[in-house]
């Protein structure tokens, strides 16, 4: 089986700081895949090397091609939609305008786009009431929703995911973590999900890579993962 | 009472002439948060290139719109030439740059047409029409129109289009718009390359008032700073607004107080600027800038 997107002993960093030290790893078409890791050990970099965000060494694949030397927007373009640390919700412009700003390369034609629009919005329906709102207004929980919705208009075939829990009341995690699934389901969209609340994305993924200092410490199926005591206690820290 | 209005109708058409350029400096200060200083210098050398077509018999109507493309085009070329190397320098750097580009433009502008003034051509006539009893010219009219439909067409290119959304989406975020397959390095370019274009509609409109040579702007370009700096120098609409404010305030000033005449126009707009930096940093329209530490 070959993987939509894969990481092959990929490193990287931060001018001399080195950060990863050979990631490998795969996400399957429509599959959801679980990053985790303490804080540092390299997940927010792994998502922000394979959007382009910073060069590295290896190989990362999306749909059998090469991302080597491609441009952010240029990846983006070719179904990669990266919710980043901190959501990147331009807050100087409206709901609607950060929601058509995720819409605005799709080639498929309005109609397409409205139905989408109808779909997140029966998604988050408080996105539809607070439409011509600045973004600033927006609480985390809504700004998070929002981040999400802006991807899924992206029409993308692979979703990165960094945090979508942090900072949000356990309820509004736990909504925004099953239309995700849901909209994973719906679209076959794979997922990849770096989490701090490791027990809530064992409970999502498929499968499940641990990071440590920079190199995949653990691998394997999630509902392995989660209950091999070891494995709990040493990297996942419940 | 009639004089006063008639101050006011001409205050307005040279704060529209204002409003361009400070709208200009706008569009450049969101997108790298830079005062580019070359900004009257391009303007002045655009409107020298509508000049020398107007010089070689092309109607002043074909002129105007033909040098804004090549402004339009001349500002891009500008960025990616001179201003993408140092994107990523030190704030000051980049200051250090705009200031050389201005006196570069000055330089070529002078060995290219000389620093005798020309007198510059202007569509309207300089005969008077009784509005609402004050006698305006149809120079100022044609002025208000001319600079009220250039801004209408940026509000509504900024607003209205997707082009404009991605343009104000790279100049405020960057990061997040790359993410988003915005190409955040060609809406500077178009960035550039509008302000460039909306300045020389303000070198095309005072020229005929103020004789064309390589020096023209740089009053103008005083005028412009007091207007973006009061109206918020982020703002588009504070741009125009402050533009208009500073064009009659400077009007009224120089008919009305006796020892500002028409010497010390240029104090006013400096005071504008010195109490708006002392009094509201943000200007009228603009947002308190938040840091984090």
């Amino acid at each position: 089986m070959s993987a939509l997107l894969e990481l092959e002993d990929v490193r990287c960093g931060y001018g001399p700081t080195s950060v990863l030290h050979g990631v490998s790893l795969a996400v399957p078409e429509g599959g959801i895949v679980s990053l985790l890791g303490a804080n540092g050990a390299g997940k927010t970099t792994t998502l922000r090397a394979i959007t382009g965000g910073l060069r590295w060494l290896g190989e990362i694949r999306f749909a059998g091609r090469s991302l080597r030397r491609m441009h952010t927007e240029d990846i983006v373009g070719v179904g990669i939609a990266h919710v980043p640390e901190g959501r990147g919700i331009l807050t100087e412009l409206t709901v609607d305008e950060n929601l058509k700003l995720g819409a605005h390369r799709r080639k498929d034609g309005a109609t397409a786009v409205r139905k989408d629009y109808d779909r997140v919005f029966e998604y988050f329906p408080v996105l539809r009431e607070r439409r011509n709102l600045s973004a600033s207004t927006l609480s985390g929980g809504e700004q998070q929703m929002l981040a999400i919705a802006r991807a899924m208009l992206m029409q993308p075939r692979l979703m990165l995911l960094d945090e979508p829990s942090l900072g949000l009341a356990p309820l509004v995690v736990r909504s925004i973590f099953e239309i995700i699934r849901t909209f994973n389901q719906a679209d076959h969209v794979a997922v990849l999900l770096v989490e701090q609340n490791a027990r809530l994305a064992l409970e999502m993924s498929t499968d499940a890579y641990v990071l440590e200092v920079g190199r995949v410490a653990v691998k394997g199926a999630s509902a392995e993962l989660k209950g091999n005591e070891s494995v709990r206690r040493s990297y996942l820290g419940y | 009472m009639q004089e006063f209005l008639q101050q006011i109708v001409s205050g307005i058409a040279s704060g529209g002439i204002f409003a361009s350029l400070a709208l200009a400096l706008v569009l450049i200060y969101n997108a790298m948060g830079l005062v580019n200083f070359a900004q009257g210098e391009m303007a002045m050398l655009a409107t020298f290139i509508a000049f020398t077509l107007v010089d070689h018999g092309v109607s002043y109507w074909i002129a105007f719109p033909v040098t804004l493309v090549v402004a339009f085009a001349g500002g891009i070329l500008v960025q990616r030439i001179v201003i993408r190397p140092v994107e990523r320098a030190p704030i000051l750097t980049l200051v250090i740059v705009t200031l050389g580009l201005a006196t570069l433009v000055n330089g070529v502008a002078g060995f290219i047409f000389g620093y005798v003034p020309r007198s510059f051509p202007s569509p309207f006539s300089a005969q008077t029409v009784n509005l609402l009893g004050a006698f305006v010219s149809y120079r100022d009219l044609g002025v208000i129109g001319v600079s009220t439909v250039v801004l209408l067409l940026i509000y509504l290119l900024l607003q209205r289009t997707t082009i404009g959304l991605t343009m104000r989406a790279a100049a405020h975020h960057p990061e997040a718009s790359r993410l988003l397959g915005v190409h955040v390095s060609w809406m500077l370019a178009l960035g550039w390359g509008l302000a460039s274009a909306v300045g020389a509609v303000s070198g095309i409109m005072v020229a005929p008032i103020l004789l064309l040579e390589p020096n023209m702007m740089q009053t103008i370009i005083i005028y412009a700073f007091a207007a973006a700096v009061l109206g918020g120098i982020e703002s588009p609409l504070g741009a125009v607004v402050g533009g208009l404010i500073v064009g009659v305030t400077v009007n009224l000033a120089g008919a009305y107080i006796p020892f500002v005449g028409g010497d010390l126009q240029l104090a006013v707009a400096l005071a504008i600027i010195i109490t708006v930096l002392v009094i509201k940093p943000n200007g009228l329209f603009g947002r308190p800038s938040v840091r984090r530490v």
